[in-house]
């Protein structure tokens, strides 16, 4: 156990080309899908969560239920079609880092406009009921919304950017974990499973927790911020 | 507000709980990582049975493919790599990796293989990505890596390397994802052939280039309670296993190392590369894991177990492991 973690280490601070290029892909693939899924998301879960329409337990269910979308069949499905024959397979994107991104919006957006929606509902009744009194327009309702649920929605972030970070099973089908271009850490760990590099997939472990937890670092002083 | 000194306490909670669970996935993580392991070796290899021929075949753009759709393959690309790879100069690059790094030859070159010496086109902008899809045999054993820098710097080409078993990187040809593929199964690569998808480069004579071959090895525990090494030849040594019921893991994939070794037992067994036949009367002792190869080691390591592995992936494996 001490030589896989000594060498975990060692490769940390070798500072190796390899590794940093994989962790940067990385990260623009889970900063940017999260991102995504949030402008798509949150916006999505507010607006069911403030109004009041026919079907919206039946909606709300729905989303519920794509939250658990196995990402394996997400990938397989796109990977069909945005493949050469696929309808999609014109745009060239197959085993592209767009790509991944687009999988991993397809899977979080779910995740965030319902857990957005249970947030918003259980906190802003109240304020809802005043706003409603106060005959407020939607669009200033739903801006009120984020400021009022601010708190909520970083945590929100932290969950979608964790989801991002931590997948393996769409990225790896659709990105096709191809060296120096599609290879992030996840996808990597899987293949150093399959060559026996047991320490450097420890190590990549060990950099994707340290990202992990000062990502959340920054959005709990953020969340100290909001003053809440 | 809460008082500063309230907020600075919480800060510091918050810190600690963060950084406690850090440590915990990380031990977590490299005691898993260390466990289990024990050693595999090479118990019988270098029978006829267990030649491996590697063939490289171009897409034909105007394939059967299942779309309506105009499917994108970089003709001149695939060509050029192709060339490429026949050259004399590339074969005695392919025959020496595994020398320097193993000890050892992995790929030996095909003698009767088309060798050609043609001038390589530099890439267009057009031509420069190459899509190469590829079984994990090729590129986990790290010859892709060995071979490409050459191909790569001299010309202009870039090589994306997607690599999966041989029964997937032959569907993503099919699904137009590829401009070529290198695998090393050769009912399934005739069929490919045959239903259209393959194409013929010029000066070769057929569409299935086979140009390198290595060896499948049978691997097990140093024990060898089936004392396979004894064994006259391969398919003896997998009755010995089969009679004694021991633990064997199965790739179970239709890659191509799945399809060579269901051909080695009898028969009467039962067993061939679709799954979902198996007899009942066998799966205490045949696992049938749909793994990568690799994987499919680390299995076999931990239970024990007899497994066929090319020879290539198994030293690269072992190497690893020992780092």
């Amino acid at each position: 156990m001490g030589t896989t973690l000594t060498s975990a280490f060692k490769l940390i601070f070798s500072g190796s080309d390899m590794l940093t290029e994989i962790v940067l892909t990385t990260l623009k693939m889970a900063f940017s899908s999260s991102l995504l899924a949030l402008l798509l998301g949150v916006p999505i879960g507010l607006l069911i969560a403030i109004s009041n329409f026919k079907g919206k337990d039946a909606v709300v269910m729905l989303l519920r239920t794509f939250m658990g979308f196995p990402p394996v069949v997400a990938g397989i499905v796109i990977y069909v079609l945005f493949s050469g024959t696929g309808p999609f397979g014109k745009l060239g994107l197959i085993y592209s880092v767009e790509l991944m991104i687009i999988a991993q919006v397809v899977l979080i957006t779910p995740i965030v406009a319902g857990m957005t929606e249970s947030s918003a509902s259980a906190i802003c009744q109240r304020f809802l009921d005043t706003a409603k009194g106060l005959k407020l327009g939607y669009g200033k309702v739903l801006a009120l919304t984020v400021i009022e649920c601010r708190y909520q929605l970083i945590a929100v972030y932290l969950f979608a950017f964790a989801r991002a970070m931590s997948e393996v099973g769409a990225v790896q089908i659709v990105g096709g974990n191809i060296l120096h271009k599609t290879r992030v850490m996840t996808t990597t760990i899987a293949l150093n499973y399959n060559t026996g590099e047991f320490s450097y997939a420890v190590a990549l472990g060990v950099v994707l927790m340290l990202i992990v937890v000062a990502v959340n670092l920054i959005a709990s002083l953020l969340q100290k911020g909001t003053n809440k | 507000m809460p008082p500063i000194v309230e907020r600075r306490g919480k800060m510091k909670k918050t810190l600690s709980i963060a950084l406690i669970l850090a440590l915990l996935v990380i031990c977590v993580t490299a005691f898993t990582a260390c466990t289990g392991n024990d050693e595999l070796t090479i118990l019988f290899e270098q029978d006829d049975d267990l030649k491996n021929t590697y063939s490289v075949i171009a897409v034909n753009p105007d394939a059967p493919f299942d779309t309506t759709n105009e499917v994108n393959i970089n003709k001149e690309g695939a060509d050029a790599f192709i060339n490429w790879l026949s050259l004399k100069s590339t074969r005695e690059l392919i025959a020496s990796f595994g020398v320097e790094s193993h000890g050892e030859k992995l790929f030996y070159l095909q003698e009767d293989a088309t060798v050609k010496d043609v001038e390589i086109p530099q890439a267009t902008s057009d031509t420069k990505e190459i899509a190469l899809s590829t079984t994990t045999s090729v590129n986990d054993s790290g010859l892709m890596a060995f071979i490409l820098p050459a191909f790569e710097k001299t010309y202009g080409y870039k090589v994306n390397v997607a690599s999966a078993g041989t029964g997937a990187a032959i569907k993503a040809a099919e699904m137009g994802n590829a401009d070529l593929i290198l695998v090393h199964s050769k009912a399934s690569e005739e069929a490919f052939v045959n239903a259209g998808f393959a194409r013929k480069v010029a000066g070769f004579s057929a569409e299935r280039i086979s140009f390198m071959y290595n060896y499948f090895v049978l691997v097990g525990p140093k024990a060898d309670p089936a004392n396979v090494e004894q064994s006259a030849n391969i398919k003896e040594a997998f009755a010995a296993i089969a009679d004694a019921k021991l633990t064997f893991i199965s790739r179970g994939d239709k890659s191509g190392t799945h399809n060579a070794e269901v051909k080695l037992w009898d028969k009467e067994l039962g067993i061939t590369n679709d799954v979902s036949a198996l007899p009942e009367e066998i799966k205490d002792w045949y696992i049938s894991a749909g793994q990568g190869m690799g994987a499919c080691l680390n299995m076999a390591a931990e239970k024990q177990g007899y497994i066929l592995s090319d020879k290539a992936t198994f030293l690269t494996y072992k190497k690893n492991l020992a780092k």
